[in-house]
């Protein structure tokens, strides 16, 4: 029973560390994309990329 | 003109402009978050000596104002919104936009900081719960008590800031909001869980104080979400115009690349193929083909003589042109147009508002009642007041109300975009649901903005075939965006030489042996002996338009067009489509009166519209939805976004908005008759606060999971019918 007095206190400094995480994650811009990320599933997967339009070009 | 060019750290990044002797400037004012502060802006502008107008849209936080140049300043203006705690931003800009972003990232951490601390606070509290009917040794209850005080703290400071904030301010300007009963739930539980924590006896509400604050911060967040998706979207529209122009020296022929707003007007400016005309002016030097489609709507491209007007934001689809500056740039027809829309968007009436004044007349009664508890248990016995009023205010708290519409708006939310609609403006799903008229655009949303060959009449003894093949042959030659019509009917076989085309008349070629010319007047193909046939040109229909018109009738919805297009081809479309109402030929202003007044007849309107001339009638409509695919700006004006080329998903957008204003309604009685219930048993004392915290939080969820049905809803074939408005 004695430990939980050392957990208790040691949850307080777990609680911390992952606020400060999701802070760090948030200042990273993590969460910013929230919308766009739900819309990128609606744009046609056909859709020719750049990349791909430069690999049709044939190379001289 | 420009007033950033003055150093005043103010006014950096604020843009006006002067015309017929007013200043017009639009900036935001961070801060403002109610009617009662919108009110306190125009109060203090209105003392100012020289200010004309004042609108203040309070979703979006825009101050529009209109004043005399001679008697006041912008300088002024912003200094005086300064003063009242109201911080101006620029609207356009990135200051704007990094305005937005910080105001987003403070929402989501303090929304982080609730979250985890209230997790963390429910598994200690349900230990002491526990404990206090098993039986817990005092300094196990004592230690888990202090760390509870602990994570509890900073939720409350920081987390709960805008709240606690949102209350300071309502008192200072002597107004009773939401945030007033709230925080003084808050500050309540709180402080009587200190000192029962310091004292080492009685109840702590910590967990209790947490979970609310984390419920209403989500709340806030959904709305704010939306509110920044519209307001980004709409400032996209003035950023539509290049900053920089290419300006010729008359003397030398050199061109320079300037500001625009160094260009004034007689300037001389290079257009490039392709490219934006970035103001207002005349064509000088040789012959332009301009496509007017972004501010006009209309799908051909246009000859321009020399002297012939030119409009700022249509796009140069001919050779490299010369243009000479006939306004500057702040007053362009663009610029006119995004004024138009500003205007149109704090013109409309707002739900909020009504919302607003209800919230300060429930609070005056829950301060009310909870002031009754607290004298009658006084008298009865003091020992239970303080649990009685706390519980009182934790019943009356309208957290389940205040998430009842949210939660199944951001459900819906999910369910359009399944559909390929998005939601621009949190209210956007409310009138979608109210519409009892819709009111199309022609071109780019009935059509599909692709001319195709409607009508042949032959002249002459040629074929129908050999016709279109000669025409196909001799348009293959063209740049004309018309040339595309022929494009199916080219064959291998006639080939035309010795091709030339005559800008704005028409293009003449030698095929086998004999000289032909397809152009004016009309599009008429002729050879040396006369006219062969004659084609009309038009917009094909989009496919399913059809369908998608019955099934709006079929919702009981009027349906008409209201097209910029000539009287011919609006009424062919009409009769295709079955629409009796039609408007044809009307310009940007004329769609506008057109909207006001079935909106006068008591009408609301859902306006589906394409191309940037839509702009002003989309966001005076009671609801607008903007095609995806077409000119990317008339995206920014609408309160929906259709993305897919399919009219389809209109009609069960409109039956899941229908679904939502009635899980809406089920969700606010449910959460209204719960608060209505829990408040006798709270002022009898017969309800702890630990027992009216979570009653709370199940009704909240019983909302949410309420909400979440709309998810699930099978939109082809549910029929409801139109429900009346919301209040």
């Amino acid at each position: 029973m004695a430990s939980v007095y050392l957990l208790i206190p040691l949850s307080i400094l777990l609680i911390g560390i992952g606020v400060w995480a999701f802070f760090w994650a948030v200042d990273r811009g993590q969460f910013e994309d929230l919308e766009r990320a739900s819309e990128l599933a609606l744009e046609e997967d056909d859709m020719p990329t750049a990349a791909a339009n430069a690999a049709r070009v044939p190379r001289s | 003109m420009n007033a950033a060019t003055q150093a005043a750290p103010l006014l950096e990044g604020h843009w006006s402009s002067e015309s017929d002797g007013e200043g017009h400037a639009i900036f935001t004012a961070e801060g403002i978050h109610c009617a009662n502060c919108a009110r306190s802006i125009r109060q203090t502008l209105e003392s100012l000596e020289g200010l004309r107008n004042v609108d203040i849209n309070v979703v979006n936080r825009r101050v529009s104002v209109i004043w005399d140049p001679s008697r006041l300043s912008l300088e002024r203006i912003l200094r005086q919104v300064a003063a009242k705690g109201f911080r101006p931003v620029p609207l356009v800009g990135e200051a704007a936009v990094r305005a937005q972003l910080q105001e987003r990232r403070d929402a989501q951490k303090r929304i982080g900081l609730a979250a985890l601390g209230s997790m963390q606070l429910m598994m200690y509290a349900a230990g002491l719960y526990a404990g206090a009917f098993q039986g817990i040794e005092p300094a196990m209850a004592e230690l888990l008590r202090i760390t509870c005080l602990v994570i509890a703290t900073p939720v409350l400071f920081y987390s709960g800031a805008p709240i606690l904030r949102g209350a300071l301010a309502d008192l200072r300007r002597r107004v009773l909001g939401m945030d007033v009963t709230v925080s003084l739930a808050l500050v309540l539980a709180y402080l009587a869980s200190v000192f029962n924590t310091l004292r080492s006896s009685g109840d702590v509400y910590f967990d209790s104080v947490t979970m609310f604050i984390l419920f209403l911060l989500l709340g806030r967040y959904l709305e704010m979400r939306g509110r920044h998706q519209a307001s980004q979207l709409t400032d996209a529209l003035a950023r539509t115009l290049p900053d920089t122009a290419q300006r010729i020296d008359r003397s030398t022929q050199g061109a320079t690349r300037v500001p625009l707003n160094e260009i004034a007007t007689g300037d001389w400016l290079r257009v490039g193929t392709g490219q934006v005309i970035p103001v207002d002016g005349r064509v000088v030097l040789a012959r332009a083909l301009v496509d007017e489609s972004l501010v006009t709507g209309e799908p051909e491209p246009h000859v321009r003589e020399p002297g012939d007007a030119l409009l700022g934001g249509s796009i140069n689809a001919g050779a490299a042109l010369t243009l000479e500056v006939s306004r500057p740039p702040h007053e362009s027809t663009l610029h006119g147009i995004v004024r138009l829309l500003e205007h149109a968007q704090s013109e409309r009436p707002r739900l909020g508002l009504a919302a607003e004044r209800m919230a300060s007349w429930f609070v005056v009664r829950v301060l009310i009642l909870t002031a009754l508890t607290a004298v009658v248990w006084y008298l009865i016995d003091p020992a239970q007041a303080f649990p009685a009023v706390l519980a009182v205010l934790v019943a009356t708290c309208p957290c389940a109300l205040s998430i009842a519409t949210p939660v199944a708006i951001a459900a819906a939310t999910s369910r359009l975009a399944g559909l390929g609609v998005l939601v621009m403006r949190s209210d956007a799903v409310e009138g979608l649901a109210n519409i009892d008229t819709v009111m199309l655009d022609k071109t780019g949303t009935l059509t599909a903005g692709r001319p195709g060959i409607s009508h042949i009449k032959l002249q002459g003894e040629l074929s129908r075939e050999r016709a279109l093949a000669i025409a196909a042959a001799l348009e293959a030659q063209s740049q004309h965006p018309l040339a595309a019509a022929f494009r199916p009917f080219a064959s291998g076989a006639i080939v035309c030489t010795d091709a030339q085309e005559m800008a704005g008349e028409g293009i003449t070629g030698t095929i086998a042996g004999s000289r032909w010319r397809i152009g004016k007047p009309g599009v008429t193909l002729s050879d040396d002996h006369g006219q062969s046939a004659r084609f009309t040109i038009a917009d094909e229909i989009r496919d399913g338009a059809q369908h998608t018109v019955a099934a709006l009738k079929d919702l009981g919805l009027r349906v008409q067009i209201a097209s910029g297009d000539a009287a011919a081809n609006v009424e062919h479309v009409a009769r295709t489509l079955e629409i009796d109402l039609a408007g044809a030929a009307l310009r940007p202003e004329d769609k506008l009166q057109r909207l006001r007044a079935e909106q006068q007849a008591g009408h609301r309107v859902l306006m589906l519209g394409d191309g940037i001339n839509d702009g002003p009638v989309l966001a005076a409509a009671d609801v607008s939805m903007a095609m995806g695919r077409g000119s990317a700006i008339a995206q920014t004006a609408g309160d929906l976004l259709l993305l897919r080329e399919s009219l389809a998903a209109l009609p069960k957008a409109i039956v899941i908005a229908r679904r939502t204003l009635a899980v809406v309604r089920q969700n606010l009685r449910w959460a209204a008759g719960y608060n209505l219930a829990a408040i006798p048993l709270a002022a009898l004392g017969l309800m702890p606060p630990w027992v009216a915290a979570l009653g709370m939080s199940l009704s909240s969820l019983l909302v949410v999971f309420n909400a979440r049905r709309l998810l699930r809803i099978d939109a082809e074939t549910t029929s409801i019918p139109a429900t009346t408005s919301l209040d």
